[in-house]
């Protein structure tokens, strides 16, 4: 039974859901992208940096890459291995040529094993030369320090970005490695490759950060530092004061009556009234439960009433100042769904840090909780707001339409579905027939 | 011509009857300070309200109202669509100036206004550092928050209709359970890698080997391709720790210790470290012109005096109209309003049993302590009783105030992992994060039992009306 919704209705909850999913779906993207990173730095390194663009084995940015997946299957990886023997050769070959040629060798070297490349089936190339021929284009503006003890033969070109992450990752025995690695690692088989690569197990802890990264960051926490540090020139009460005036006058010199409260203040304090009248009634049911047990513990407890009852009374009145400021403000600013939270900073704000807060764990496990929960209380917030959305739209349809009918029944249920059972589950109806 | 130079003039001695050299400090500071921040000269002919001057500023409250929306949305929305969305923010917030709301939504006018708009939000609260904060780079990891803003930039530029005309109530369910089974779906996803991580651990110790391309081919579910490895799953978060280990003792910050994933990778990608860099360098600039700001502030106040003074004053005999409101007729405040009812209602009838109770058990204590009279100590212990009472539901009532345990913070963060029981450590324990993460949990089903409590009330009030049906309700509650 089709049950339609009204056009600005149903496009007020489309419009809704459809922006929840939206979260849902970035909420993936970024945990799949900061994942893709963690998974990265967990495999192997490629030390000449070329993992940059190189997406690891079986990782998911080979969606981004197809190209390494050409050699995927094993008839492609026999050929690759063939290839690589060939290739193998070739340099054997060159170098004995540039035994006696002079330094100046290197590029056509380089460009001479793209065209051995691309002489052969493009499709089949095996990543690290294919690697070599890219990077050694790409990476050669960036290439700082020219690693002179290495000889200039075969690909040790391609290696040249290695150099320069070893003055960034300062590795001292790593970079030994590697240049003995130079030495002797011609050859281009993945076996080979492996043999280079290191993990961050393994490494991890030698690594250091270059020094103007490290410069810039401890300057960046200086900087915080500072501006979290209170004023305490003597200019800060005059220009607080210079403030307030141009606010005074702003308020002035406007048309409106400089009402009470904004519509942000509106929904903070009725965010925040929520709070406290839930907090009220917990306390309450605590001490109606509570069986006291000398006169000391009634005494008390009847003193907790009696403050309870002061603060529903005060917490009634600010309602009533709400619906009053409310009323005033409703004709306007009938203000957006989610889009800018209050939190625009705000007269009165105190707020006493703006730097980075450290969240200090200790166990794996602290962090999976954390990562649940948030989780968790996110799903749980937009679930509320849907409710609220929902209500507001779903209710005042089903009482205004007229009761009776198939229609309505469906609506009724499809109603209570959505708004009593998150959607989960349906009641059941039985219309009694009259004649029995 | 001699406009222009009466124009120059005027501009030179209102800059100079400001009192010194340092406005043209203040405002490049400010400038400096501000994403995209113009150039100062837009300011100067603001003053004068110089129409040139008005788009400039227009994108330049857009970006300030919205700092997130602004970096990363891919299509920045027109002017038009900003003029209007920075008029709706503004008197949201309750900007005083009607005039404001009366600027041709072309955004071609109004500089004045949109000075005085810009200045009405950096009088009122730490503006400037509240921008830093909100679009600061972060080096180190977080815990993933939902940034809701950040998804409501394509809507505003062109409000997406999937929907013309009346739909059918089934679509809505369809959608909430797709939105259900996303949200499964992340929580399930999230649950089983951290199940998987010992096993991961094990491929991770043997981290060089590699894995033929094809378990990673397209062709493959995803799903399927992550468990194969054994450590694919987006939970980052649980490779963190890992991370962490592995590069203990690495930072050079002592309260640190190890590095972060943004920082590792830098030293993978040194091409992405370079960019991580510039980007660090700007912000120490926006940083190093904020506090330059504070120190030439006051110079700017006093000349934005002269600004307002420019103005006319607004006319209270015009009616003031409101800005078009993009989207949604029937706003938040609506929900507010019916959210205020409820708890009006919720609060009389609080208010009703602690009478009733209040009133009983008074009179039942009275009649108690007038049989056992009163003796010196009692008076004693009667006060100490009344003290402890008072301090008591003092706290209460501050404690709605703020939250009662530290939540999430939403500003910048960065989790550093340290010894189980090491003392000492400067900064905040997750667990106790955890904790308030749990009574947030807590309250929010509260909440969400309430109100569909009110459904099913609401709901059985109106079929009540109908007679001869019989509402079976699913099982399962």
């Amino acid at each position: 039974m089709a049950v339609m919704l009204p056009a600005d209705c149903a496009r007020r909850l489309v419009s809704e859901l459809q922006g929840a999913l939206d979260v849902c779906a970035e909420r993936q993207r970024q945990l799949e992208q900061s994942l893709r990173v963690s998974r990265r730095l967990l495999q192997a390194w490629e030390p000449a940096g070329t993992t940059a663009v190189e997406p690891p084995p079986g990782s998911e940015t080979k969606k981004e890459d197809p190209s390494p997946a050409c050699t995927s299957n094993p008839q492609d990886l026999k050929e690759m291995e063939l290839l690589t023997q060939a290739l193998e050769k070739a340099i054997r070959v060159r170098k004995g040529i540039s035994k006696s040629g002079e330094r100046g060798r290197t590029p056509s070297l380089k460009s001479g094993s793209i065209a051995i490349s691309s002489g052969t089936t493009a499709s089949a190339l095996p990543q690290s030369s294919s690697r070599a021929a890219h990077y050694s284009s790409r990476t050669r503006p960036m290439k700082g320090i020219h690693q002179t003890t290495v000889p200039t033969k075969g690909h040790a070109e391609h290696r040249l970005p290695l150099v320069r992450n070893r003055s960034h990752v300062g590795l001292g025995a790593q970079a030994t490695r590697l240049e003995l690695n130079h030495g002797k690692k011609m050859t281009l088989s993945p076996a080979h490759h492996t043999a280079e690569t290191f993990t961050l197990k393994e490494k991890g802890t030698l690594l250091k950060l270059p020094l103007a990264f490290r410069k810039a960051a401890s300057r960046n926490s200086c900087l915080w530092t500072q501006l979290n540090s209170t004023q305490t020139n003597d200019s800060t009460d005059a220009t607080s004061a210079a403030k307030t005036q141009f606010l005074q006058k702003m308020q002035i010199s406007s048309s409106t009556s400089s009402s009470k409260f904004s519509a942000v203040e509106i929904e903070m304090e009725t965010q925040r009234l929520q709070k406290a009248c839930a907090l009220l009634r917990r306390r309450m049911q605590e001490e109606l439960s509570a069986a006291p047990v000398d006169w000391m513990q009634e005494y008390q407890c009847l003193l907790i009433l009696e403050g309870l009852q002061t603060m529903a009374q005060q917490y009634l009145h600010k309602v009533q100042e709400l619906c009053t400021a409310l009323t005033e403000q409703l004709p306007g600013s009938n203000l957006m769904g989610r889009p800018l939270q209050a939190s625009l900073p705000s007269g009165g704000h105190v707020c006493t840090s703006w730097g980075p807060q450290l969240l200090l764990y200790s166990s794996t496990q602290q962090l999976k909780t954390l990562g649940t929960l948030r989780l968790r209380v996110a799903m749980l917030e937009q679930q509320i707001h849907l409710e609220k959305v929902l209500m507001a739209e779903l209710l005042p349809i089903v009482s205004t339409q007229e009761p009776q009918g198939q229609p309505w029944l469906a609506l009724c249920r499809a109603a209570h579905s959505l708004l009593c059972e998150g959607g989960e589950r349906f009641l059941t109806v039985l219309r009694e027939d009259p004649a029995d | 011509m001699g406009r222009r130079r009466r124009q120059v003039r005027e501009e030179a001695s209102a800059w100079a009857a400001a009192g010194t050299r340092t406005l043209p400090d203040a405002i490049a500071a400010l400038s400096r300070s501000l994403p995209a921040g113009p150039s100062p000269e837009i300011f100067r002919r603001a003053k004068f309200d110089r129409p040139e001057a008005a788009p400039e500023l227009w994108r330049l409250l857009f970006r300030v109202l919205s700092p997130l929306l602004a970096d990363r949305a891919a299509a920045s929305p027109g002017l038009g669509a900003q003029a209007c969305w920075v008029k709706a923010v503004l008197c949201y917030h309750g900007y005083p100036r009607s005039a404001l709301a009366q600027l041709p939504e072309d955004g071609s006018q109004g500089s004045r206004e949109l000075l005085l708009a810009l200045s009405w939000l950096l009088a009122r609260g730490p503006l400037l550092e509240w921008l830093l904060a909100q679009t600061c780079v972060q080096l180190g990891d977080q815990v993933p928050t939902f940034e809701y803003e950040v998804l409501a930039i394509p809507r505003l530029a062109a409000p997406q209709m999937d929907a013309e005309g009346p739909v059918d109530i089934r679509h809505l369910q369809w959608l909430m359970g797709k939105l259900h089974f996303r949200w499964q779906n992340l929580i399930s996803i999230q649950q089983e890698q951290c199940a998987l991580l010992s096993k991961g651990s094990a491929v991770l110790s043997r981290g060089c080997f590699f894995l033929p391309a094809a378990i990673g081919d397209r062709s493959v579910p995803s799903r399927a391709c992550h468990f194969a490895d054994g450590m694919e799953g987006p939970a980052a978060l649980c490779h963190t720790p890992q991370i962490h280990t592995y590069t203990f003792g690495c930072h050079s910050d002592q309260n640190l210790g190890h590095l972060s994933v943004t920082e590792t990778e830098t030293l993978r990608d040194p091409e992405g470290s370079q960019q991580l860099l510039q980007v660090l360098e700007q912000e120490n600039a926006r940083l190093e012109a904020a506090l330059e700001w504070r120190r030439y502030e006051l110079v700017f106040w006093q000349w934005m005096d002269t600004v307002l003074g420019a103005c006319p004053p607004e006319d209270p005999s015009v009616p003031s109209f409101q800005p078009r409101i993009p989207e949604h007729g029937r706003g938040k405040l609506e929900l507010v309003a019916r959210e205020l009812q409820a708890l009006k209602e919720e609060l009389q009838v609080l208010q009703k049993l602690l009478h009733e109770e209040v009133l009983s058990r008074r009179q039942a204590w009275e009649t108690r302590v007038g049989a056992l009279g009163h003796g010196p100590e009692w008076s004693t212990s009667r006060q100490d009783l009344q003290q402890a009472v008072e301090q008591e539901l003092l706290a209460l009532q501050q404690s709605w105030k703020q939250d009662r345990y530290p939540s999430l913070p939403r500003r910048r963060h960065r989790l550093v992992k340290i010894e189980a029981g090491a003392a000492g450590a400067q900064g905040l324990p997750v667990a106790e994060v955890i904790r308030g993460l749990k009574s947030q949990e807590a309250s929010l089903e509260v909440v969400l039992c309430q109100l569909q409590g009110q459904c099913r009330q609401e709901l059985a009030r109106l079929v009540g009306t109908m007679p001869g049906l019989i509402w079976i309700l699913p099982p399962g509650r």
